[in-house]
């Protein structure tokens, strides 16, 4: 090598030295590859779309309406109760109000929701100040103000959810970036003004959403996506818990100032839903869950499905255990971890058709379809039932644990019994009230909706008695979808309903007759009965899901049982002491054990968010 | 061919003749790189004249006749050689064994080991000659002071943790920075063969690795490949052929004791004593016949295999004056103990250098290597419904009526809770087929330029591609596809690569003996790096049943792929560094040098993007001063001291920024087809910076007896700081953490390394031996704000599973934390109800139904810590266990005896602890028809040797038979009832055990043939060999071996769960060189 080569090989080191040395700003500068930042999130309206796919899907999977918010927080109640088995710091503490702050069920749901809460503060932050969103074409600005108007809706959600659960939070309508450096530590802020901050936000999405019958004039298809039946509903929900009764901090119990206006803000959301013409029953109660909701039908033609959770993914990221864990088993796959109440079983008319809808008294074998009978301490909740799911079928062998399931946040049925305890409380019960209840009734029974009917309507009654059917109705209709407790804490019946359901179970189980409640309309005559059956024989080849004599069962649910087993049948324990003895075995001794009033409305704040905030004060008397 | 044969005997006897003729011999001495070796005594043999030799290496000496001449030095072995006809006498010494000489990598520069002012621990060919083994990794396993090589199980891929001098990170990767040929690559020595090693230098304090910067935080390993040299082309072989046998087994449970035990569990639930019946019999007598049943060793049929491995390495090299190359070829077979497992690996590497003037060397070099690892393994790092250890302790002991070893047992309870299913394991091991395939490819360059006499410039070019395959298939049976894909086959293909631009140009300048006293050597340097890594996931299910795998893997449209994949990541990270560094010595008494590293990097925020990382140090030769002009034991002694900060940036990109990512962990169904969500995927921190180090050392050197004996004492205390912590933010934030560089630890220790020859050729027989020795104290010094200690997620176990490891203030990193074992309840804790036969605990005594729901004679007991008069877990639980052992070391001596050569090697490992979670699984009934440990024989049993029981539960009170009947069956229980409840895997005392062991890891006899029979083969070496590798562990631990930590996190360490049990191998082996 000469040196010249050698010259040339110093010139081009240095001369490469100092380009690195003049473009090392830049070097040093790596932007994300596969992340990206927010100005490429909010860029347009398909990476838009993504961001709120982030927000809705906090709804679901393990940690939220999959199964811990659906059916570990809403047991036990006047309708259901968890599972048998020992204390177990997990789901069966939540479910006997004996959980404490280091129960290991409760940090995780408490973090994803306020996960979502943060997503959709994100998007609430960005959405409106995206340049398509003042500049877009006429398309491109109505689906970005629907998206801006699900993200507050989505945001009231999981606060609503939270609130519910675990009354005064933090505060935090803004994205974390903005305020976690300045308020390290928040503190718990009253409900009332964050249930303020909602229904502003809910009017405001009003506005920039479109009625569901609208979606496709904006470019959008139809799916689950919230629309603005959803928006008013949920209004019309956090309004009602605003006026009702909770737990407060100090330890009482009483409902917020003014409660009133916040019924006459439910009453006018439902009322502007009702006269939309937009959403309405399907006629068959039974259609609607076992072929709709079980069926992971698409199309929803009433529009009564207003709100669902999806359920995706078979994995507990974004499924739904819905069919696992609770409702009846199949070739013994399945937790059963749900169990129908007796006294709730025999609160049903024997027409009613939603109590073989809500009650399924069975378990499935092998086959996938031959029935067989449960003793009456284990009945099934029904409304999710893997031997119902189509679309596709579940293989009887298959040990999945995630059916695809959708959680049902809102149905049509709730926002009429919504209307009708609204306007009750403002205006007493009008025709509008009785009209409203007696759809949902008519329905329940099989009858044609909109066409009055004496043998189901309710009439004349007074505000309080229409107030204590709507309470009975509300469980009726509403059974095993988790708003039962909720709805029993805003009118402050929770403690009286455990209790009285306490003494029912005691006498069922000891067959003297149960006695009506006193916060609720009462039981059918001849359900408040001694003879109701001790025994009930299940055709041991049979395949119906039906309760009826000739359906599941040989004998009548209502009348003294054949004292024999009848040929072609077996024999399950129905009314019995079983219904009450001591351990967690049976209905009564595990029910509700650990409800002490004044504490157990409220679930305690997770010991690890506590750890991590110690500003963030615990629930009273935890 | 006649005139050829009689020309050669020409050749060969005339030499005959010429004897007793006097002569002049000349000739050069070189040592094994060629280099000149001045000062060697050359001497006549039997006569006492004698010469050395100059500078360049040469010398000169009459002869007369034909005697033997002797070549001796300090520093080499001395050589005796025959005249013979020649007038020309070449030599090549090969080196003492004395290290002094011997010359360190310490960061682009290379220094003599006795001019080291830094701590720095080396290996060398020589030592990993005696270790046939494939992983250089596991090669430095107890051989080297201050650096702990933990093996994280026994399976022939198993991840390697490097430590050196304990780790200085909590949360952060611990890993040291790997420079190979000057080239810093990922996990470097996982690509490279043992046979290809010329030696391993790791650097430990900041004298040394600050020149890496914010690259040294965790100690540098500096590995030179072997090279070519000037000579004939030498063709080596290396190779071995071994067997493996597995080291222990656990003892579980004998059939009848099986049974015994299941009808007691069967005992107070009509539905399980129903299926009891069932399966085994009405009648307790008719369970005496599994007395005599055929005992099925499931681990002996799973893990029990005889291994067979074998390594054939060849190499290639020589050269001439200008140019010399290495060409080498390494094939590993391993097929392990484990069914169905086993590792395959090629590696191509080639070294040359080009002197293309006398003033400018090319160096270039390559190399390429491809890893299959078949298999499964044991442990899943998917969680312990994967793991597959269970199913090799817990399956039945026998068979069923018509059950083939490869059926599954009819009465397996296939739905147990939490995914704890039982799969045969023959049948489990078939149905997972896994292949794990790793190319590695490395191409570099330097060429260094003597500018001026003082002056070298050098550049380096480097290039480093990885790409990393990771096949999975779980057939219909596995329980990943039972829970994960409703019982249809699931493929998991997985891809990482990693590519690597790295270029560093370097410009040294040395002055040697200005005014006689003073030397200077002045270093200054640039550096870029740039690393673009690209993952890619792809998960598919519901491929029809009996698809295989190989149809699965190249049909994935036969399945359908999981939401939110195929998932893609890809990142890019660039750093620009400037260092320089200054040696001085003043009559090579007094040493000093300095170091600083200015590093920028890609991973950190504007204003914090670079960083400063000095260093100085100093040393004082006092065997160079006049007082110890006396001390003729000693000769050389030398003490150091040093003081430097470093960093650590082995951390993720683009933390600084809020990102957000639609990498499918977060999606939607709508009209049930799921949309990816974009989610942001921390809370921002903008203010994050490097983690930073302060490393102290003091350091002693000393050679004594006639250099026989070397010795290196180094007393270190670090500490760092603004460590890189997930600090629990308020978690109504919508995070449970945001990356903090909060958190602050400490590890202070001695490191010991003596190396001495005890004998040299008395009688032909020479004994040395290398010891080393190393203290570590780990500490947490700090955590977050208003953060006395946090939990990390349980490191096993099922839904709801306590956490098993605090990391808390003034503890070591990784405590482990649980409830305290208190042995178990006796009858003497209960008061009995005569009339209704319940047992129910004293007044006083301390309850623990909180944990097990049920508190009866014999069940387990653990210690009320609190004093509240009951056992539960948020007051009850403390640390339980250390995983940092008090000290580690080894021993290894060598021996050789004419043409024998021996080495024992011994490593060993004191006061630590080992939390042995497969003890806990594995004594607790949780599932059905499951077996257990032996050690669960000796349980507190419920039910007589008649078959009656003797005590039961309704509801949650305990029932008996009368407490003498109790008693008289109990009287000699060692052990608790076995747990089935909740609580059955909560981390306790128990668990926890003494990790200390001594390893007689490895022995190893030789011979080599005498070079003069070696001749007429054309051959210069041939060594035979023998070597067990594994022999024998002196430990208490119960397990299979002390040596464990199956969990990648730092958090974690120490960990025993479903590991892939060690094996002890004997290996036959050969050197060779033509």
């Amino acid at each position: 090598m000469n040196s010249k080569i050698l010259n040339r090989f110093t010139l081009l080191m240095l001369t490469g030295l100092l380009f690195l040395l003049a473009s090392c700003k830049k070097y040093l500068d790596q932007k994300p590859i596969t992340e990206v930042g927010s100005e490429m999130v909010f860029s347009d309206v398909a990476s838009t779309q993504q961001a709120i796919a982030g927000v809705y899907s906090r709804l679901v999977g393990d940690q939220g309406f999959g199964i811990r918010l659906s059916l570990y927080y809403t047991v036990d109640n006047d309708e259901t109760q968890g599972p048998t088995g020992g204390g177990d710091n997990d789901r069966r503490d939540i479910a006997r109000y004996t959980a404490t702050s280091g129960n290991a069920q409760l940090e995780k749901p408490f973090n994803q929701l306020f996960q979502g809460i943060e997503y959709a503060n994100i998007c609430i932050d960005n959405i409106p100040k995206m340049n398509l969103y003042s500049k877009g074409t006429e398309q491109e600005k109505k689906q970005l103000q629907r998206m801006y108007g699900e993200a507050l809706t989505l945001r009231a959600q999981f606060y609503l959810e939270a609130i519910m659960i675990w009354g005064d939070l933090p505060q935090h309508f803004q994205p974390a970036y903005a305020q976690a450096a300045s308020n390290p530590f928040p503190s718990r802020v009253d409900r009332d003004t964050l249930y303020g901050q909602l229904l502003a936000d809910l009017k405001t999405a009003e506005d920039l959403v479109p009625w569901r019958n609208e979606v496709g004039s904006i470019g959008d298809q139809t799916d689950e996506r919230i629309t603005k039946g959803v928006v008013k509903g949920l209004r019309a929900r956090v309004a009602l818990f605003r006026g009702g009764y909770s737990l407060r901090q100090d330890g009482t119990i009483k409902r917020g100032s003014n409660y009133l206006s916040y019924y006459q803000i439910a009453r006018d959301e439902c009322n502007d839903i009702i006269t939309s013409g937009q959403h309405g029953l399907n006629p068959s109660y039974k259609s609607l869950w076992k072929d709709q909701v079980c069926g992971h039908t698409v199309a929803d033609p009433d529009g009564e499905l207003m709100f669902q959770a999806s359920a995706i993914g078979l994995t507990g990221a974004e499924d739904t255990k819905l069919g696992y864990y609770n409702g009846p088993t199949v070739n013994s796959k399945g937790n059963k971890s749900i169990n129908i109440l007796p006294t709730y079983f025999y609160l049903f008319d024997s027409t009613d058709l939603r109590r073989d809808v809500t009650c399924a008294a069975y378990s499935v074998g092998a086959n996938g379809s031959q029935k067989t009978g449960t003793a009456i301490t284990a009945i099934c909740d029904g409304k999710y039932r893997r031997d119902w799911a189509t679309n596709p079928t579940i293989d009887p062998t298959s040990s999945v644990q995630y059916l695809g399931f959708k959680w049902q946040i809102l149905r049509y049925a709730d926002v009429l019994l919504m209307y009708a305890e609204a306007e009750n409380e403002i205006n007493g019960p009008t025709a509008s009230a009785y009209n409203a209840i007696n759809m949902v009734r008519r329905r329940g029974f099989g009858k044609s909706i909109n066409s009055p009917d004496a043998t189901v309507d309710l009439s004349g009654l007074s505000k309080t008695t229409f107030f204590s059917a709507l309470v009975r109705e509300r469980s009726l209709e509403l059974g095993g979808e988790g708003v039962r407790k909720f709805d029993l804490l805003r009118w402050n019946l929770l403690g009286t309903a455990l209790a009285e359901t306490k003494v029912n179970l005691a006498n069922m189980s000891t067959l003297t007759a149960i006695s009506d409640p006193s916060y609720m309309a009462g039981f059918p005559s001849y359900s408040k009965s001694t003879i109701l059956p001790i025994a009930m024989y299940y055709y041991s080849n049979t395949a119906s899901d039906n309760n009826n004599i000739g359906g599941l069962w040989y004998n009548s649910l209502y009348k003294t049982a054949p004292t024999s087993t009848p040929s072609g049948t077996k024999k399950v324990v129905w009314l019995s002491s079983a219904i009450a003895t001591a351990g967690t075995s049976s209905p009564l001794g595990r029910y509700a054990t650990g409800f002490t009033t004044g504490k157990s409305e409220l679930m305690p704040i997770p010991q690890p968010a506590r750890d991590a905030n110690f500003n963030l004060s615990q629930n009273p008397n935890y | 061919m006649n005139k050829l044969l009689l020309f050669l005997s020409v050749l060969f006897f005339i030499p005959v003749a010429l004897i007793a003729q006097t002569k002049t011999i000349t000739g050069k001495v070189t040592d094994d790189t060629g280099a000149p070796v001045a000062g060697v005594n050359v001497t006549v043999k039997g006569a006492k004249k004698g010469t050395q030799t100059d500078k360049d290496g040469n010398y000169s000496i009459t002869v007369t006749g034909n005697p033997e001449i002797v070549f001796t030095s300090v520093s080499y072995t001395s050589k005796t050689l025959v005249v013979g006809n020649n007038v020309v006498l070449n030599v090549q010494l090969e080196k003492a064994v004395s290290t002094l000489d011997d010359v360190v990598v310490i960061g682009y520069q290379t220094v003599k080991r006795k001019d080291l002012l830094a701590s720095v621990s080396s290996v060398g060919a020589k030592d990993l000659k005696d270790i046939p083994i494939n992983s250089a990794a596991e090669a430095l396993n107890g051989r080297l002071s201050g650096v702990t090589a933990t093996t994280a199980e026994g399976s022939p891929d198993a991840q390697i943790n490097i430590r050196v001098r304990g780790g200085m990170s909590i949360t952060g990767d611990n890993t040291p920075l790997y420079i190979v040929d000057g080239i810093q690559v990922e996990n470097g020595l996982s690509a490279l063969s043992p046979q290809n090693i010329q030696s391993i230098d790791v650097l430990k304090d900041a004298a040394a690795t600050a020149i890496y910067g914010a690259r040294g935080g965790n100690g540098v390993i500096i590995i030179t490949t072997k090279s070519g040299k000037p000579g004939k082309l030498k063709l080596s072989y290396n190779g071995y052929v071994g067997v493996k046998f597995l080291a222990k087994k656990l003892k579980v449970m004998s059939p009848y004791d099986f049974i015994y035990y299941q009808s007691e569990r069967s005992r107070g639930s009509s539905t399980d004593s129903t299926t009891f019946t069932n399966d085994y019999g009405t009648t307790w007598d008719t369970l005496s016949v599994y007395q005599n049943v055929d005992v099925v060793d499931w681990q002996k049929e799973v893990f029990g295999n005889t291994g067979f491995m074998q390594t054939h390495n060849l190499s290639a090299s020589g050269g001439n004056r200008k140019i010399t190359y290495d060409f080498g070829y390494t094939y590993n077979d391993d097929k392990a103990v484990v069914l169905n497992s086993s590792y395959k690996r090629h590696l191509l590497n080639l070294k040359a250098d080009y002197k293309i003037t006398n003033n400018i060397k090319l160096a270039v070099g390559t190399r390429y290597t491809h890893t299959d690892v078949y298999g499964a393994g044991v442990s899943s790092d998917q969680g312990t419904s994967y793991n597959r250890l269970r199913n090799a302790v817990k399956y039945k002991p026998f068979l069923s009526p018509n059950q083939n070893i490869e059926d599954q047992d009819p009465y397996a309870d296939p739905s147990a809770g939490n995914g704890l299913i039982l799969v045969n394991p023959i049948l489990l091991v078939n149905s997972e087929y896994r292949k794990k395939t790793t190319n590695v490819f490395n191409v570099y360059a330097n060429v260094s330029w003597k500018i001026l006499k003082n002056l070298t410039f050098k550049t380096t070019v480097g290039y480093d591609f990885s790409k990393r395959m990771d096949r999975q298939f779980s057939d219909s049976l596995a329980p990943y596809a039972v829970t994960q894909g409703g019982a249809k086959p699931i493929v998991r293909l997985d891809s990482v690569k990693a590519k690597t631009f790295t270029n560093s140009n370097v410009l040294t300048y040395s002055l040697k003996g200005i005014r006689k006293n003073h030397d200077i050597d002045i270093l200054v340097g640039e550096e870029t790096y740039d690393l673009k890594t690209e993952s890619r996931s792809s998960l598919y299910g519901s491929f029809p049943n009996f698809t295989s795998y190989n149809t699965a893997f190249k049909n994935l449209d036969m399945g359908t792929a999981f939401n939110g994949y195929p998932r893609l990541g890809k990142t890019r990270y660039t750093s620009l560094s400037f260092f320089g560094r200054i040696n001085y010595s003043y009559k090579d008494k007094y040493l000093l040098s300095a170091n600083v590293r200015e590093d920028g990097a890609s991973k950190f925020g504007p204003g914090n993007k670079w960083g400063t990382f000095p260093s100085v140090s100093a040393a004082w030769r006092i065997s160079r001063e006049k007082f110890m002009g006396h001390v003729n034991f000693i000769n050389d002694l030398k003490l150091r001291v040093g003081y430097g900060k470093i960093g650590n940036n082995r951390i993720q990109d683009y933390l600084y920024l809020t990102t957000y990512s639609n990498n499918g962990n977060i999606y939607y169904g709508l009209n049930n087809n799921s949309i990816n969500g974009y989610y942001p995927t921390s809370l921002v921190n903008s203010d994050l910076k490097w983690e930073a180090t302060v490393n102290r050392n003091l350091g002693l050197d000393i050679t004594m007896l006639n250099r026989r004996i070397d010795m290196s004492v180094d007393y270190y205390y670090n500490t760092s700081s603004d460590l890189l912590l997930n600090v629990p933010v308020a978690s109504t934030y919508g995070y449970s953490s945001q990356l903090q560089n909060v958190g602050k630890t400490s590890n202070k220790g001695l490191d010991l390394q003596l190396n001495a020859i005890i004998l040299q050729k008395k009688n032909n027989f020479t004994w040395s031996a290398n010891f080393n020795m190393s203290f570590n104290k780990n500490k947490i010094e700090q955590l977050g704000i208003n953060q006395q200690y946090f939990y990390p997620a349980a490191s096993w176990g099922v839904s709801g599973q306590p956490t098993d490891y605090i990391e808390q203030i003034g503890q070591p990193v990784g405590a482990m934390y649980g409830l305290v074992n208190d042995g178990f309840y006796t009858l003497n804790d209960f008061d009995y109800n005569t009339t209704t036969g319940a047992y129910t605990l004293k007044a006083g005594v301390v309850s623990d139904a909180a944990i097990i729901t049920v508190v009866q004679p014999g069940s387990v007991k653990f210690k009320d810590l609190d004093g509240d008069g009951f056992v539960d877990l948020n007051n009850d639980r403390k640390i339980i266990g250390n995983p940092t052992p008090k000290f580690t070391g080894g021993l290894n001596q060598q021996f050789t005896y004419k043409n024998w050569d021996m080495s024992l090697f011994v490593n060993f490992c004191y006061g630590n602890d080992i939390y042995n979670a497969n003890k806990i699984e594995l004594s607790n009934a949780y599932t059905n028809n499951a077996n257990m440990l032996d050690i669960m024989s000796g349980r507190w049993k419920i039910v007589d040797a008649n078959g009656q029981t003797t005590q039961w539960v309704t509801g949650t009170t305990a029932y008996g038979v009368s407490p003498d009947k109790i008693a008289a069956l109990n009287a000699n229980a060692t052990i608790w009832q076995p747990i089935k409840s909740a609580g059955a895997f909560y981390p306790s005392s128990w668990a926890i055990e003494d990790g200390s062991f001594i390893r007689l890891n490895n022995i190893t006899v030789g011979y080599s043939f005498p070079v003069n029979k070696l001749t007429r083969l054309h051959m210069s070496k041939l060594r035979l060999y023998v070597t067990a590798n594994n022999l024998a562990v002196l430990t208490s631990y119960s397990g299979y071996d002390p040596e464990v930590s199956v969990r990648n996190s730092g958090l974690t360490p120490g960990l025993d769960y479903s590991a892939y049990p060690k094996s002890r191998s004997f290996i036959f082996g050969i050197n060779a060189s033509f």
